[in-house]
Order: C-alpha cells, then sequence, then structure tokens
C-alpha cells in the first residue's frame, strides 16, 4: 500500500516552503505531490523544486469544494502513469491542499473511493500555523480552524521571527487539537521522519492521547503546550467554554474513556447513530477501543465524518492501559450527547444479551 | 440493575442540545415526556420485539432500540435534519 499525506494550512502559513524542503531530503525521496491551488493559474507548483525521484502535479480549483472528483482522477491517474514507468515509481503521495480547502472532505475522498482503496492508504494530516499570523488567522478564517482540528501533527513555521511562540496561539492550538504534537520548523526544516511516517492507527503515535499518564498534548522539538493541565482537563475547560455563536468555538476536541471493555454490536451501534446524527460535523474520530469479545486485541479506530474504516486490531495492547479511548474532534457536538448515548446503547446491548434465552 | 430508562432520559436531554432544539425532557416512573415546540412526545419502555413506544398525539409506535428512538424523536422535533448513513471505508487502516 502507498501512504498518502495530507498536508493543509491556511494561505501563508508555509506548506510550499515545507514541502520544497522536504523534497530536497534524500529521506523523502520518490514521492509524487498533487498540489491543490485556488484559481486558474497556479504558480506553487513552479516555487519547487524535487529531486529526480519526485515529480509534483498540479490541480486547480478547490479540492474541497466542486471538484473532489478531480482529486481521485489524479489519484488514479498518477497510479497508471507509475505502472506504466512513465513515472518514478513513487512510494508515498503528499497532497498540499489550497490554503482555504476544507480538508475533512478530501480526506473522505482518499478513504471512500474502492479502486484506490486496493492501492493507497491514508497516512495523516500535516497542518502549517504560522507563528506570525496564526492566532489571528484562528480568530478569522474558519477554514483554518477545520485545518488544524483534524491535523495528526501541527508545523509552527516562521519561528525565526518570532522570540516565543504567542500563548494566545499556543493555548488556541491546545484547545482545538490537544492530541496533536506541535512540531516547529524554521525555514522549512523539519525532520520528514516527524511528520508522515507516523501512522493515524499507530496507537503509541502522539496522534493518539494517552490519558492514563494525565500528561499534557505531545510535543516534540519543545514547544511546550498547555498550562500544567493534563489534556483530558484542558478538553473539559475548552468544553465547558462552548458558545455556539462563536465559530471558532463550534469545533471541540473531547475524549470519551471506557474502563470496561465495549461489546462490539455497541460499538457498531454507537458508530452508526453518530454517523445519522452528527455524520457532518464529526471532522474525525480516533480510537482505541477495548472490545468484550477481543480483550487482548485492542481494535483502533478511524472515522471521517460519517466515514469509517473497518476497525483495524493489534496483536496486542501497547501499553498497560487497556480503557477505551475515544477522541472526538467535532463541530457542535456536545461531549455529553456522545457520552449518554454510549452508556445508553451500551446498557441496551448488556440487558438484550442477558435476555437472550440461553441454549438448551 | 440499569437504569435504561433514566439513560435514555438524559440522552434525549443531551439530544436536543445536541440538534440545537428547544424543549424539555422530564420523567416520571415509568415514562419520558419530551416536549418541543408544538410536539408532545410520550417514551415509555415497551415489549420484545419492540423495547421502546414513542406516543405522539394519541398515536403509538413500538421501536426496537435506541438508534431507533432517537431517530423517531428527530424526525418530529427536527424534520430538515438531514441524516446520513455510516458508510465503511474501502481502503484498510492498517497496511498488509
Amino acid at each position: 500500500m502507498i501512504p498518502v499525506c495530507v498536508l493543509t494550512g491556511f494561505l501563508g502559513s508555509g506548506k510550499t516552503t515545507l514541502l520544497g524542503k522536504l523534497l530536497k531530503s534524500p529521506a523523502f525521496a520518490r514521492t509524487a505531490v498533487i498540489i491543490n491551488e485556488f484559481g486558474e493559474v497556479g504558480l506553487d507548483h513552479d516555487l519547487i523544486e524535487t529531486s529526480d525521484e519526485s515529480f509534483v502535479t498540479l490541480q486547480t480549483g478547490c479540492l474541497c469544494c466542486s471538484i473532489r472528483g478531480d482529486l481521485v482522477l489524479t489519484l488514479a491517474d498518477i497510479l497508471r502513469r507509475r505502472d506504466e514507468g512513465t513515472v518514478t515509481p513513487f512510494d508515498r503521495v503528499v497532497i498540499e491542499t489550497s490554503g482555504l480547502a476544507d480538508p475533512a472532505p478530501i480526506l473522505h475522498a482518499v478513504m471512500s473511493d474502492d479502486a484506490l482503496a486496493e492501492r493507497l492508504t491514508l497516512a495523516g494530516v500535516v497542518t502549517t500555523v504560522d507563528a506570525v499570523n496564526g492566532a489571528a488567522t484562528l480568530v478569522r478564517q474558519p477554514e483554518s480552524i477545520k485545518q488544524v482540528a483534524v491535523a495528526d501533527r501541527l508545523v509552527l513555521t516562521k519561528t525565526d521571527l518570532v522570540d516565543e511562540t504567542p500563548p494566545a496561539l499556543t493555548n488556541r492550538l491546545t484547545a482545538l487539537n490537544p492530541s496533536a504534537p506541535v512540531l516547529p520548523a524554521s525555514f522549512g526544516d523539519i525532520d520528514p521522519a516527524l511528520l508522515f511516517d507516523a501512522r493515524i492507527w499507530d496507537p503509541a503515535a502522539p496522534s493518539l492521547p494517552s490519558p492514563a499518564t494525565g500528561s499534557p498534548p505531545r510535543s516534540r522539538g519543545g514547544v511546550p503546550l498547555g498550562g500544567g493541565l493534563g489534556w483530558e482537563n484542558e478538553l473539559h475547560e475548552h468544553h465547558g467554554a462552548h458558545d455556539r455563536n462563536r465559530h471558532d468555538e463550534r469545533i471541540a476536541c473531547f475524549a470519551l474513556i471506557r474502563e470496561q471493555p465495549i461489546p462490539a454490536v455497541a460499538l457498531t451501534l454507537f458508530l452508526e447513530v453518530l454517523a445519522e446524527h452528527c455524520g457532518a460535523d464529526l471532522l474525525r474520530l480516533k480510537g482505541i477501543v477495548a472490545i468484550a469479545e477481543s480483550p487482548e486485541r485492542p481494535a483502533v479506530i478511524h472515522g471521517v465524518q460519517h466515514m469509517f474504516h473497518a476497525p483495524g486490531f493489534l496483536e496486542r495492547w501497547p501499553s498497560d492501559d487497556r480503557r477505551s479511548r475515544l477522541v472526538f474532534i467535532a463541530r457542535d457536538l456536545p461531549r455529553e450527547f456522545a457520552e449518554a448515548l454510549l452508556d445508553a446503547i451500551e446498557a441496551e446491548v448488556r440487558e438484550t444479551t442477558i435476555q437472550q434465552p440461553r441454549d438448551p | 440493575m440499569t437504569d435504561t430508562l433514566g439513560l435514555v432520559h438524559r440522552l434525549l436531554a443531551a439530544s436536543l442540545d445536541a440538534w440545537q432544539v428547544d424543549g424539555q425532557v422530564e420523567r416520571d416512573s415509568n415514562r419520558i415526556t419530551l416536549t418541543a415546540g408544538a410536539h408532545t412526545l410520550l417514551v415509555a419502555r415497551g415489549a420484545p420485539p419492540f423495547r421502546w413506544t414513542v406516543t405522539l398525539a394519541g398515536r403509538e409506535r413500538g421501536v426496537t432500540s435506541i438508534a431507533g428512538l432517537l431517530r423517531t424523536v428527530r424526525r418530529v422535533v427536527d424534520p430538515d435534519h438531514q441524516a446520513s448513513r455510516l458508510r465503511i471505508a474501502p481502503a484498510p487502516l492498517v497496511s498488509p
């Protein structure tokens, strides 16, 4: 399978600079890049130099709006050219979105095409945030909030232009996406392995928080996040401040923790009801779940809006923490609804199981 | 013994909040009364296979699960809602 990484970030946040640096790195060779630019004439692809083993292709228009199908066609096309030998046999694909793009539909497109699914797998989302203007952008531009909220990794760019990352920015990033590590990058310099080689399903990856430790959101590279609260507390605190009249407060991240294993059918029903009632607002859901029928092999789940991967089962628990942990990034989805829903469905399933007649 | 009716009461109250529907949810010993706009729905335990009953304007109907109960309630109190269905991505989560 060829991993597909999505690189997003608001206009001017340093996506192209970052990508340009990465593509010169030997560790990032054999990469196919799809650049999406908003407008009829694209420039970014001309600004990126690659090694001989990588190549760049361009799409214009906004991927997340009207031409999502074009992305699928482009991906199919580069796979065909790879098979024909007319392009480098690339080992990964990076999709650089336009600065105005909502990344959720793009993830949806990558996940949902039957033909592509045989060869491509979504490997994660990296979002660039400008250390100078990022805080203001997050106040003014709703698109940037979604870009931050769905990230597996946040890259803080232009850190050379500030003495210290503004606390307003770090606090905002923590509130929006406490589980994504924040990685500083000056002039686009960053180790590619920190960005694109972490899989979304890897429970050991920092993209899935470990509430057992009560630790604040993890960072690599020294950008501290949070003010000494555990990430769960930060999530609760943010949720408590929920105010639907402010667009930037409509997106929230929270986690559900379960001590007891969850029956498989309860998890299925829970996801079905979430998709039915909150599908469009469920930006991402990631989790590791103790399934009652599979206590030694936890299930890893991942969904974008109403589209979910079939659960992947790990060989074993990655740590001593065997609690189920579901991390939600959603718009207008109160934690109380998700929690009450899971409680009620679990109770109903257990009740039904008890009432089942036993075999003679 | 789990108080499933109590859990459903809590769920219905949380649902109105999540759906941004103004209303009230109250519970007595054996049923839940949900009021939203001009609608009053009575929710009670049913007999298998209908685990729940929903009564609206004197008409009672049975639903088999909490998922069905929520769907029934939402159709009444939030008729413009466009439901989506869970889809399973063809792409695997774990690379082979």
